[in-house]
């Protein structure tokens, strides 16, 4: 063979090589090109608006009164010694013996930059990677793509929804999230929504308590009769507005929520809360519980959950230190849990952001301790977050802190197209949907 | 007001009637709707029912009354918190007859009488009389299926097309 013929064809069975898909040992097809770096991303909105002063600035009290204690309140996520005296909460033992900050990398200094910094707003520009001037609460979706519908759409090949789940503490603006109003993109790349504290709670145990899981069989029964009957009927109704998932993930999901609504019923769900306590409940715990039973059971690549009871800040100080160390509790729990599961662990980062942070400045209300409260108005101190990706040792670099009070290291909307990167889909989408950058320095 | 609220009117009031007198037949209550009220074919329907029609009508036609309030609040809570929408009207409807509560005939009722079952399923349902080849359909299906249930035909009858329709 001539050199040039040679060399021509090993360059095309090279390239053969690269463009064939291939499949990993865990029976995953991969493309070569947009390798990922993990299988599994968890998001967590460590919402409701949180100071830095308070999380990552470990300040406790101090701010109040000069003459009260500092100190570390989110023992599982941050490294830090605990307040040396406590009248506010009492405290929990941290679920994980090092701290996750030291099992990956924390952004302290991250800007919000443009915006009103409200919390539909805040999630909105969390999950799309975008700056949005939407300061109402409404109830619709969002202009630009959300990082589940990147995802299913960019991925080769496209991930069905079971892949995606977007579950939410609160009701109000947040339903509307797991898909946004765009042409290209919109409902059929949406995520699975959920709302746990309804469906587990007295609504869905008072309106679903009573539907039984039917049996493959019987669901074939029933689909038999339905297709005999609309042989029968010239019409066929419009599809619901929002994501559908395919009958098979349809059955799937229901008969898992059936279960665990009974689960629920009976005091048997699987909590956060140390010793299993359902009585110490919050809202954010029962949230981060159920998100803990659906990525068990379905193991999905992209999760999004928040937590929201810290906005008790309004006019509650002890109550938002009460309920930033129990958030800090469920988030620590979660990532535990992940590390004890079979397909998950050593195969999952996480990714934690406050939506926007609070004022630098008290409001006129004082709690029962005496306590100023603070809004967030679009000052600069509400402008200022964290981020923390925590991860394997071989893809997340450990114990690194970035960024200064001064100093911001990174932007909200740079969370987004880190995800893109780690899920290996960031360079088929479009470059002006993602204004942000991949917060490379977090990944080996 | 149009015909599919007179129409349930005039059901519920015949569902009132009919329940305080004949509890041994209770599902054969349909027909005391007046049949001059009964669809004639289904290519009538033309409109879609909204979500909230639809869940509304559903639960007047298996409980033989309007939903009350808190159940109708708890009802749309249930619906915004879970994304798919197609699964939580299952889930709701799979509920709803497996309650204990609806107005379902025994698996024993229908067999025993199959014709009568079909077409007080098709009226309670479609708001029409099935056609000869429609019973026949069904029936084969029954009389073939010994663990075919009632309430698996009634939940195909309100997931169906038709039923979304008015």
């Amino acid at each position: 063979m001539k050199r040039r013929n040679f060399i021509k064809k090993a360059g095309l069975a090279a390239a053969g090589t690269i463009g064939v898909p291939y499949i990993l040992p865990t029976g995953r097809l991969f493309a070569a090109t947009g390798s990922r770096v993990v299988n599994h991303v968890v998001y967590v909105l460590f919402a409701g608006g949180i100071r830095n002063q308070e999380s990552v600035g470990q300040q406790f009290l101090m701010n109040q009164n000069a003459s009260l204690p500092e100190g570390n309140v989110m023992n599982n996520m941050l490294t830090g010694a605990a307040p040396s005296s406590n009248a506010i909460h009492d405290p929990w033992a941290p679920v994980l013996n090092t701290p996750m900050m030291e099992q990956g990398t924390l952004f302290k200094e991250v800007l919000y930059k443009n915006g009103p910094t409200g919390h539909y707003n805040g999630h909105t520009v969390a999950m799309t990677g975008n700056y949005t001037e939407t300061g109402l609460n409404l109830n619709i979706n969002p202009d630009f793509p959300t990082i589940f519908e990147y995802y299913r759409k960019h991925s080769d090949p496209n991930e069905s929804a079971m892949n995606a789940w977007w579950i939410s503490e609160g009701l109000g603006p947040y339903p509307s999230l797991n898909y946004s109003q765009s042409n290209s993109y919109g409902a059929q790349y949406g995520a699975n929504y959920l709302r746990p504290q309804s469906i587990l709670g007295n609504a869905g145990q008072s309106q679903l308590g009573n539907a039984v899981s039917y049996q493959p069989d019987d669901v074939n029964r029933i689909n038999r009769i339905k297709n005999i009957l609309d042989n029968n009927f010239a019409q066929a109704g419009e599809q619901l507005p929002g994501i559908q998932n395919t009958p098979e993930n349809r059955e799937q999901i229901k008969n898992f929520l059936l279960q665990k609504i009974e689960d629920a019923a009976n005091g048997n769900l699987e909590v956060a809360t140390p010793g299993n306590n359902q009585n110490l409940l919050t809202g954010d715990l029962i949230n981060i519980s159920a998100a803990w039973q659906v990525m068990d059971e379905f193991t999905p690549e992209l999760t999004v959950i928040n937590t929201t009871n810290l906005d008790v800040c309004h006019d509650n100080f002890s109550a938002y230190l009460y309920y930033l160390h129990r958030a800090d509790y469920g988030i620590g729990w979660l990532w535990n849990k992940i590390q004890s599961h079979p397909v998950l662990a050593n195969d999952t980062i996480m990714v934690c952001m406050p939506e926007h942070g609070r004022n630098l400045d008290r409001n006129n209300i004082v709690d029962a301790n005496g306590l100023g409260a603070y809004d967030h108005t679009g000052d600069d101190n509400s402008r200022r977050v964290f981020t923390m990706i925590v991860g394997p040792d071989d893809k997340v670099v450990q114990g690194q802190a970035l960024g200064s009070p001064n100093n911001p290291v990174a932007e909200s909307i740079d969370v987004v197209p880190t995800i893109a990167h780690i899920l290996g889909f960031k360079d088929s989408v479009p470059s002006n949907l993602m204004p942000g950058r991949v917060l490379e320095e977090a990944l080996i | 007001m149009n015909r599919i609220f007179q129409l349930s009117i005039i059901f519920l009031f015949s569902m009132s009637i009919l329940f305080g007198c004949k509890q041994e037949k209770e599902y054969q209550y349909v027909f005391e709707v007046n049949e001059e009220n009964l669809y004639l074919s289904n290519v009538e329907k033309t409109k879609q029912k909204t979500p909230e029609q639809y869940i509304s009508i559903l639960y007047s036609n298996l409980f033989s009354t309007t939903v009350p309030q808190q159940d109708l609040s708890q009802l749309a809570e249930v619906r915004v918190s879970i994304g798919d929408k197609q699964m939580a009207d299952e889930m709701i409807l799979n509920d709803f007859v497996n309650s204990g509560n609806a107005s379902t005939p025994t698996n024993q009722e229908m067999r025993a009488s199959i014709d009568q079952f079909i077409e007080d399923t098709y009226i309670r349902f479609f708001l029409r009389k099935p056609s000869p080849y429609e019973v026949l359909e069904l029936k084969q299906e029954i009389e073939g299926d010994a663990e075919l249930t009632p309430e698996m035909i009634y939940q195909a009858f309100a997931l169906s097309n038709e039923y979304k329709f008015y």
